[in-house]
């Protein structure tokens, strides 16, 4: 033991501490270079992040994300090739193709006879932005909102990619977007939660919608999505049992809390509180939610807006309708997913319905904000996990074609919230097949969502496991081309 | 270093300086032939030795007259050898730069400048070297020397680089920025055109350096053009010069930029394209041009400073304050971190009252945007809204307010968006009340009062300000309901049923029929009164409402089961797939639904492919039974087929159970609709306590099929007994 003392006294000479510190000054030196935030203390740390407040002004509150659930088609709805009509039947040449991976349903077809939409496009608007016959009411707000072709994605199946859109990876537990915003911005009304989940399903192959892509990952779970149904009972086990008026559930709560806080003082675990937060979250809720839910106070016009559908509980248009009330009520995050857009087989028959579900009730949308003056702050977003294929999945018919998976390209779009209105940005090539202009990544798309509401994607973090996670992941950049 | 060596470095310093003088008293009649340009342009990569091995060797001549220094023979051969290997690369130095500058891609001022502080660098140091061991030369001659040759260093060097790298190069990245021009005071060429040349073209073509003899640095300039002719042909950007330059392949050399160079953005190029279709105008404003010119939309891109965000002169409020405001009815926080702007929102109707707008007082002056939607605001409440100087964004929608109370809010200079949707405001006091509003750019009025005439006139009238009317239904398109919902808990019955039939919107009419005809908007029944149904009904009902279109038919199925069974035994397992909901799936009144091949919409549906339905009805209690039906699902094409065979068996007990009736249902010819279709067995009324009943599934899809000669799916949700 002395001899370690008198060891580390020798070790630690004058000369041997400047020759170290020296290296380390040139570290620093060197870091600095790499990371330019090092020595202006605007470090990347969890403890500088003051959850609730914005990084930078932003410049929407809250979002809104219509998710189609499934892939919608791009070649049926916003990305025109008529090359494609002209080409049909013929084989997808291989240097277009260059040796994708395709998914296990058609990876053994032994051809891939390209297809053209069977529906018609046309130009609308100032931005004469090409939209399909199957999109008429979208087709009449095309000047406010911004279409994106040139998205891309790295998953090739539904879960993966939905995943990887909704947590910023493929496998899962991770927090999703809006966890993340709920983590990063707080609830705006205290009487809701920040991040609120509705579902919906058309009548084509309906691919599943799990609840981990509602979860809080590894952050608080406060900040989990809390799912609404327009039905009766809009939120599960939010009712008083039968016999409990209000009064006695705030004396029961009460009690209670002071029970959870007794445990949290003797345990220190912080869920204790945030199970006594989610009981009061809970108790405000019993009085907002049904002045959120009742819709018989809702215009005619609105009714007609949003298409009578708007008033059948669990349709897209009763859950578009919902996510106007919840976002104008301070809910700052809205996800909604309708299924069924998965369209492998009878695609012209299954979107024809599809688009019919949600084309009135989604440009609706855009239009009541807009109405309310609420459009400028409120982001809307449209869109599927990955596109479809501009091959036939399975046998060709004029009226009968399938599509399959395909990450390389498809549509989204954005409206409000900041975006660029009346745009059309990116571009695929006369095959739909590859992006050639202007490629946006799912990492891309989710550092600008969060940099509309005032977050830097890079500074949004949360330590766990000895690491610091982002919903970027390592990579995304904002899209500042498509910004105000 | 060896005396001959030395010797001759001395008299090659001799003869560089002769050379020198030569070369600058010959100075204009030079001409420099082509093979020796290239020592010229080797000038920038030599330069830096003399730089660095005369300013050594100046330090050493500083200090050498100092004692400690004198004596050392090594430090003073040291120095005499530095100095004259620096004298000698300087010169060469200058001579190749003589050289450069007879090129003539340099002039002005900044390389006189240059040139004659690098020829005093030669100068300068020979002389020393020359006279250094004279005995007038003393220690205060050398410092002196030793000072004059470093500031001549630095400023050769300074203007050389000013020369290649342009004026401003080191400190330009610490410079503020330029303040951004107001879009309404910019003009094309001087803001938007003129930055494009700055950024990318002027360090080469300027007065200094003129590559290609083309200065793009000023307005006149630029009309000149260069060597190979005028820049641009006004008008016609695809006969221009500049563009053709612009859109050379990157490898060819008369590319512009070079290939190594910072490249032009395709907005530049659109920009440069633009202003010279638009006739290459030097004095037009932004906003003179036309708005939706391609060159006003990109020069206003251009013009939008990167960073749009709103600074505020006003303090902070106190952080303990803003927490103390929070509650769950009321929000208060901050924009952004670091900013001293507050967002407000309060919510809930029925816990508003006026203090929560009163409270607010110590923020006043923070609070930026407010948000009162379906709060019960008054008019006279605006008056305290009022007194908050800064709101810049402001929702009323749905309050209590009228027209009246906006004249309170025109003391608001900051406002930009009011929304006035759903509120009681009336035309009148919004034409008065609009103009006195100073900074008002957004007004929304959707849902109410107001008349499209009257928006339009508001419009007309205040085009700074736009108004957003929003949706309303003129009535000229309009559009198909929905059809009416069967209301009834379970659409399976065992004596009767009221009929319930309903509609979410209100004020429908629903006609319906019960024979199976289309109900009509003029002779079917009206639903009313909840009509009582007996038997199996197919009711088609129709929905109706003035200024909608009449709604598609809704085919309402109802059945009849007189008689539940008191234990269902399955004699033969379910198809794992549509596994349903057990021994109880055929009396629990739950149909199916189509697409039963999607695991979603599986439920309630029994399968079975390998083997048949075997059902055993017990009852404990013998009835008189004439009908047993299967209510099955057809989908010729996810291979859901009806059975091909169905057996009714039937006893007084188990065992003596015989054959009552057999049917064989009609199968589909081709690929169709899918449909739902009840396969009912009829016989003369028996008296039974036990029901088997045995449907087989088809074994082989018939020849039309895709899949033909594969066994087919049989789907069943309900049994009816009767």
């Amino acid at each position: 033991m002395e001899k370690d003392i008198l060891e580390h006294g020798l070790n630690f000479n004058r000369r041997r501490f400047l020759s170290r510190m020296s290296l380390g000054l040139g570290s620093i030196a060197l870091g600095s270079l790499l990371m330019p935030d090092l020595l202006n203390g605007g470090g990347m740390d969890e403890d500088d992040f003051v959850a609730g407040i914005p990084h930078f002004a932003p410049k929407a509150k809250r979002v809104i994300y219509l998710f189609q659930n499934g892939a919608p088609s791009q070649l049926e709805l916003f990305d025109y090739k008529p090359k494609l009509r002209e080409m049909m039947g013929q084989e997808l040449p291989e240097s277009i193709r260059a040796g994708q991976r395709l998914t296990g349903m058609t990876a053994n077809q032994a051809s891939f006879p390209m297809v053209g939409s069977f529906v018609d496009f046309k130009q609308y608007g100032d931005s004469r932005a090409w939209i399909s016959d199957l999109f008429p009411h979208t087709a009449k707000v095309v000047d406010d909102i911004c279409i994106i072709r040139s998205m891309h994605t790295e998953a090739i199946n539904h879960d993966p990619a939905l995943t990887f859109f909704q947590t910023g990876s493929q496998q899962g537990n991770r927090p999703s977007m809006g966890t993340w915003l709920s983590y990063g911005l707080g609830n705006e009304n205290k009487n809701l939660p920040a991040f609120t989940v509705l579902l919906s399903r058309g009548i084509g192959n309906g691919q599943g919608v799990y609840s981990k892509l509602w979860s809080n990952g590894f952050l608080d779970s406060i900040h989990q999505g809390v799912q609404f149904s327009s039905g009766e009972d809009p939120v599960l086990y939010l009712k008083d049992p039968k016999g409990m008026n209000r009064h006695e559930r705030r004396k029961i709560l009460d009690n209670l809390s002071e029970l959870n806080q007794m445990s949290y003082e003797e345990f220190g675990d912080p869920e204790i509180n945030t199970k006594i937060q989610q009981y009061e979250m809970a108790y405000r809720m019993q009085a907002a939610v049904p002045e959120i839910m009742d819709v018989s106070k809702e215009p005619d016009d609105i009714i007609k807006l949003y298409g009578p559908d708007c008033l059948v509980p669990g349709t897209f248009a009763a859950n578009a309708l919902l996510a106007r009330k919840l976002s104008e009520s301070g809910v700052r995050f809205v996800q909604l997913y309708h299924q069924g857009w998965d369209q492998h087989g009878n695609l012209p028959f299954e979107i024809t319905k599809q688009a019919k579900d949600v084309d009135q009730a989604s440009a609706a949308l855009v239009t009541d904000l807009k109405q309310r003056g609420l459009l400028d702050e409120t982001l809307v977003i449209w869109g599927g996990e990955f596109g479809r294929t501009n091959y036939s999945q399975g046998k060709l018919s004029i009226d009968k074609y399938g599509r399959d998976h395909h990450p390389r390209c498809f549509s989204i779009w954005m409206a409000g919230g900041g975006i660029k209105p009346g745009i059309v940005y990116g571009e695929t090539d006369d095959f739909g097949y590859n992006i050639v202009k202007d490629p946006v990544h799912v990492h891309d798309f989710q550092a600008t969502v969060l940099h509309q509401l005032g977050l830097d994607h890079e500074k949004l973090i949360f330590k766990h496991l000895g690491r610091r996670y982002r919903l970027t992941d390592v990579s995304g950049k904002v899209i500042k081309d498509i910004l105000v | 270093m060896k005396t001959n060596l030395q010797g001759f470095a001395g008299n090659l310093l001799f003869a560089l300086n002769v050379f020198i003088i030569f070369l600058l008293i010959f100075e204009n009649k030079l001409i420099v032939p082509y093979w020796l340009q290239p020592i010229g342009r080797m000038h920038p990569m030599i330069l830096h030795f003399p730089i660095a091995i005369l300013m050594l060797a100046m330090l050493l001549e500083f200090f050498r007259f100092k004692n400690e220094y004198n004596a050392q023979d090594l430090y003073q051969r040291f120095a005499s050898n530095l100095l004259i290997i620096g004298a000698i690369s300087s010169a060469i130095s200058v001579i190749m730069g003589l050289f450069l500058s007879k090129e003539g891609t340099y002039t002005g001022e900044t390389l006189q400048w240059h040139k004659w502080a690098g020829i005093s660098v030669v100068i300068i140091p020979s002389l020393i070297y020359w006279f250094r061991n004279s005995s007038w030369y003393r220690a205060p001659l050398a410092k002196f020397g030793a000072i004059i040759t470093f500031f001549s260093l630095i400023i050769a060097g300074h203007f050389g680089a000013t020369l290649t790298h342009g004026e401003n190069f080191v400190l330009e990245p610490l410079m503020p920025k330029e303040e951004n021009v107001p879009i309404d005071q910019a003009i094309v060429f001087d803001h938007v055109i003129q930055p494009i040349f700055v950024e990318k073209c002027v360090s080469c073509h300027n007065p200094d350096k003129l590559k290609g003899k083309l200065i793009l640095s000023e307005a006149k300039y630029i009309l000149k053009g260069g060597k190979t002719g005028k820049l641009f042909v006004p008008g016609k950007p695809e006969l221009s010069l500049l563009l053709q330059r612009i859109h050379l392949p990157l490898e060819d050399k008369k590319r512009m930029p070079p290939k190594d160079k910072i490249q032009l953005s395709e907005e530049e190029i659109a920009l440069l394209f633009h202003w010279i279709k638009a006739n290459a105008d030097f004095k037009k404003k932004v906003i003179e041009l036309p708005l939706k010119d391609s060159l006003r939309i990109l020069s206003i891109a251009a013009l939008k400073p990167e960073n749009t965000e709103e600074e505020f002169d006003f303090a902070a409020a106190d952080e303990e304050t803003i927490i103390e405001l929070n509650n769950s009815y009321r929000g208060v926080y901050p924009i952004s971190k670091g900013s001293p702007a507050l967002a407000v929102s309060i919510y809930n109707r029925s816990t508003y009252t006026f203090e929560k707008l009163k409270e607010l007082s110590p923020v006043k002056t923070q609070i930026i945007s407010l948000e009162l939607n379906k709060i019960p605001v008054r008019d006279e409440d605006l008056k305290h809204v009022a007194r908050f100087e800064n709101l810049r964004k402001l929702n009323l929608n749905f309050t209590d307010i009228t027209g009246k109370g906006l004249k309170e809010l025109t003391s608001l200079k900051y406002l930009k968006n009011l929304s006035l949707s759903g509120t009681k405001i009336n035309y009148k006091d919004l034409q008065q009340q609009i103009s006195e509003f100073a900074s008002l750019k957004t007004l929304v009025v959707w849902n109410t009062d107001l008349s499209v005439k009257e928006i339009q006139k508001l419009q007309t009238a205040n085009k700074h300000v736009q108004i957003i009317a929003g949706f309303k239904d003129d009535g000229r398109n309009p559009i198909k309901l929905n059809p009416p919902q069967l209301k009834n808990s379970s659409s399976v019955f065992s004596e009767s049923i009221p009929l319930h039939l309903g509609h979410p919107i209100n004020g429908v009419k629903i006609r319906y029929t019960t024979d199976g005809t289309e109900p009509d908007s003029l002779n079917s029944p009206v639903f009313k009164n909840k009509p009582l149904l007996k038997e199996y009904t197919v009711v088609k009902a129709k929905a109706y409402k003035a200024g909608w279109l009449g709604s598609d038919v809704a085919v309402l199925t109802l059945y009849r089961n007189t008689y539940k069974p008191d234990s269902v035994i399955l004699l033969t397992p379910f198809n794992s797939n549509h596994l349903a909901n057990g021994d109880k799936t055929f009396f629990d009144g739950e149909l199916g639904a189509f697409n039963a091949n999607s695991p979603a919409s599986a439920t309630n549906w029994a399968g079975f492919v390998k083997n048949d339905m075997e059902v055993l009805l017990e009852f404990r209690k013998s009835v008189a039974v004439s009908s047993v039906a299967l209510n099955t699902l057809i989908e010729p094409e996810t291979i859901i087929f009806p059975p091909a065979s169905i057996e009714i068996w039937g006893g007084a007990t188990k065992s003596q159970m015989r054959l009552i009736s057999t049917l064989k249902p009609i199968h589909p010819k081709k690929d169709g609709k899918p449909f739902i279709q009840i396969a009912e067995c009829k016989f003369k009324t028996q008296k039974i306590s036990y029901l088997k009943i045995i449907a087989k599934p088809l074994k082989k899809l018939p020849n039309w099929h895709k899949n033909k000669g594969k066994p087919a799916l049989l789907l069943v949700d309900e049994i009816l007994v009767n």
